[in-house]
């Protein structure tokens, strides 16, 4: 959605020289086959030369072989465990030193330093749960209390002794990499065992606005989130965008850090094609690295030395209303590092500001 | 998959402080593996053609074998704080697979690089080269204690002929002399063996 807004956008504005984009569209239903598929599908049949999408790590793995043989350029809009740099992508999610960092600052800061790690089966939860264990035996007193894994379809019930176990050990907070429909179960879970958010919230880096909708702002409030987006933040750009969309879209599509990231990474496209004049890679790319948007979240930038994007991280408390209040943001933007291995709290690039 | 870690292991968290020299010449590839070592945040710098000598203050060599380049003979200079050496080959015919057996490295890379597989790569290398120096220093000091052992029985079958004493009493005079020396059995020992072997042979 945030991918066609930017592409109504830059027709509306005349095209790319002259030019429409024209997106070619397939549902790979969330399976990493299906994938690899259409993502050859899209290279050898319809022409294409530039893909927008992917969402869990295995379906980038999946596409990775197919872009890299025919030499293709894919956009990545999601937040990921790191620890990789295809030449043929160009990553505009948050890596975890822009992300679990700040997340953890400010949990250990603001709760405590006794964490419970909940997270769904796959490769991002393992890698951004040993982040943020890491990042808590740094506190003095600092430790994991627990540390579960559920099947990515888990419903309530999986969660049950879970929650169970949870009140028992009494965590400061309980950090949450549960991704899905799931991630409605876990807060509904939690609130119907009646634990308190203002004392032993659940942090998380996934449960963005769309997930707080499915769970109603009821079962979500009070929780904390780190994004480098929220749809609250309360600039003219953002507005700008967020009124866009309504008109565009209507209001039942929910616009979070994932939207907003797939919105801006077409603009960036475009402005390289403009320089460029050809879709092909090997034109686009050296207009791509080191190139500036003015994006909701604030004026991004691609890093020419790792193809990730330096962006503005942000800690969020869910509100009644179902929106994040923004409590920290970045001063600067903060350059990714996608091959980090020990993130240490306490470092200059994550300071946080609380907004006026 | 149930992940049982709880912090990360000291291989992963000294990336970051690796000091990597690497020989290869300054084309597409050597500068592919250069920014993918900066990425993973080692302090990585390339030279080419390769020193004669192992370079001493590194952590770990990339030497890019060649069919055109000869391979330095680094034998000499592999003692057990020699870096983790790894090779990058073009070619997998015998003659440069033998190149590289002769080099005794402890990974390989594959040219043309990819970002991809580097790591896993440096990381395995460094744990094959760090189990390798445990291993030899460990039977270095088996192989001391071995020869301690011998010496400890010749020089008690030595006292026990020239002073016609039991193997107890023979053990308790090298241990008293030891001790008053401050120095080990062992070397009190080996010290008696040379003197007999001076004085009686």
């Amino acid at each position: 959605m945030g991918t066609l807004l930017a592409i109504d956008e830059v027709n509306e504005a005349g095209g790319i020289d002259g030019r429409e984009i024209i997106p070619v569209h397939y549902d790979p239903q969330s399976s990493p086959g299906l994938y690899r598929v259409l993502a050859e599908r899209l290279v050898l049949e319809d022409k294409i030369n530039v893909i927008f999408g992917c969402y869990m790590s295995s379906t980038r793995k999946a596409v990775i072989p197919i872009i890299e043989k025919w030499n293709r350029l894919l956009f990545y809009p999601t937040l990921y465990e790191g620890f990789e740099c295809s030449s043929n992508i160009v990553y505009t999610g948050a890596a975890p030193n822009q992300n679990s960092v700040q997340l953890a600052e400010f949990m250990t800061t603001n709760y405590g330093v006794r964490t419970y790690l909940v997270g769904s089966d796959y490769i991002y939860p393992y890698e951004s749960n040993r982040i943020m264990t890491d990042l808590v035996l740094q506190r003095r007193g600092g430790e994991k209390v627990g540390e579960r894994y559920v099947p990515l379809n888990a419903t309530e019930e999986d969660f049950r002794s879970i929650i169970a176990d949870i009140k028992n050990k009494q965590p400061d907070f309980i950090f949450s990499t549960v991704v899905g429909n799931a991630t409605a179960c876990l807060y509904r879970a939690y609130a119907d065992a009646g634990l308190n958010p203002r004392t032993m919230p659940i942090a998380s880096l996934t449960t963005l606005e769309a997930e707080i909708a499915q769970m109603g702002a009821d079962v979500g409030a009070g929780h904390v989130s780190a994004a480098p987006y929220f749809q609250s933040i309360a600039t003219p750009r953002n507005l700008e965008s967020l009124e866009k969309f309504k008109r565009r879209f209507g209001s039942d599509v929910v616009p979070n850090a994932g939207w907003e990231a797939a919105y801006f990474q077409v603009h960036l496209f475009a402005n390289a094609m403009r320089l460029s004049g050809s879709d092909a890679i090997d034109a686009l790319m050296p207009n791509l690295l080191g190139s500036e948007f003015d994006a909701p979240q604030g004026r991004v930038r691609i890093d020419p030395s790792n193809h990730h994007t330096c962006l503005y991280p942000r800690i969020g408390i869910v509100n009644g209303s179902g929106q994040f209040t923004v409590v920290r943001q970045a001063i600067r933007a903060v350059h990714p590092d996608p091959y980090l291995i020990t993130h240490s709290l306490g470092d200059w690039t994550i300071s946080l500001d609380t907004p006026k | 998959m149930v992940v049982q870690r709880n912090t990360t292991s000291e291989l992963l968290r000294s990336l970051r402080t690796l000091s990597v020299a690497v020989f290869h010449p300054a084309d597409e590839d050597g500068e592919e593996l250069l920014l993918q070592l900066r990425r993973i945040g080692c302090h990585a710098q390339a030279f080419w053609p390769p020193a004669p000598r192992l370079p001493e203050g590194a952590d770990v060599v990339f030497i890019a074998v060649r069919p055109d380049t000869a391979v330095p003979n680094w034998s000499e200079d592999r003692h057990t704080a020699a870096p983790t050496v790894i090779a990058i080959v073009n070619y997998e015919n015998p003659t440069i697979v033998e190149m590289v057996v002769k080099l005794e490295v402890h990974g390989i890379v594959p040219s043309p690089i990819r970002a991809f597989g580097l790591m896993s790569a440096l990381v395995v290398a460094r744990q094959i080269r760090n189990s390798r120096t445990a291993l030899t220093k460990q039977v270095q000091r088996l192989e001391s204690k071995l020869a301690g052992v011998r010496h400890v029985a010749e020089a008690k079958a030595i006292l026990m002929r020239a002073r016609n004493v039991s193997e107890p009493d023979a053990y308790q005079i090298i241990r008293d002399q030891a001790m008053a020396k401050r120095t080990t059995v062992e070397h009190m020992a080996y010290a008696i063996v040379s003197a007999n072997d001076i004085l009686f042979r």
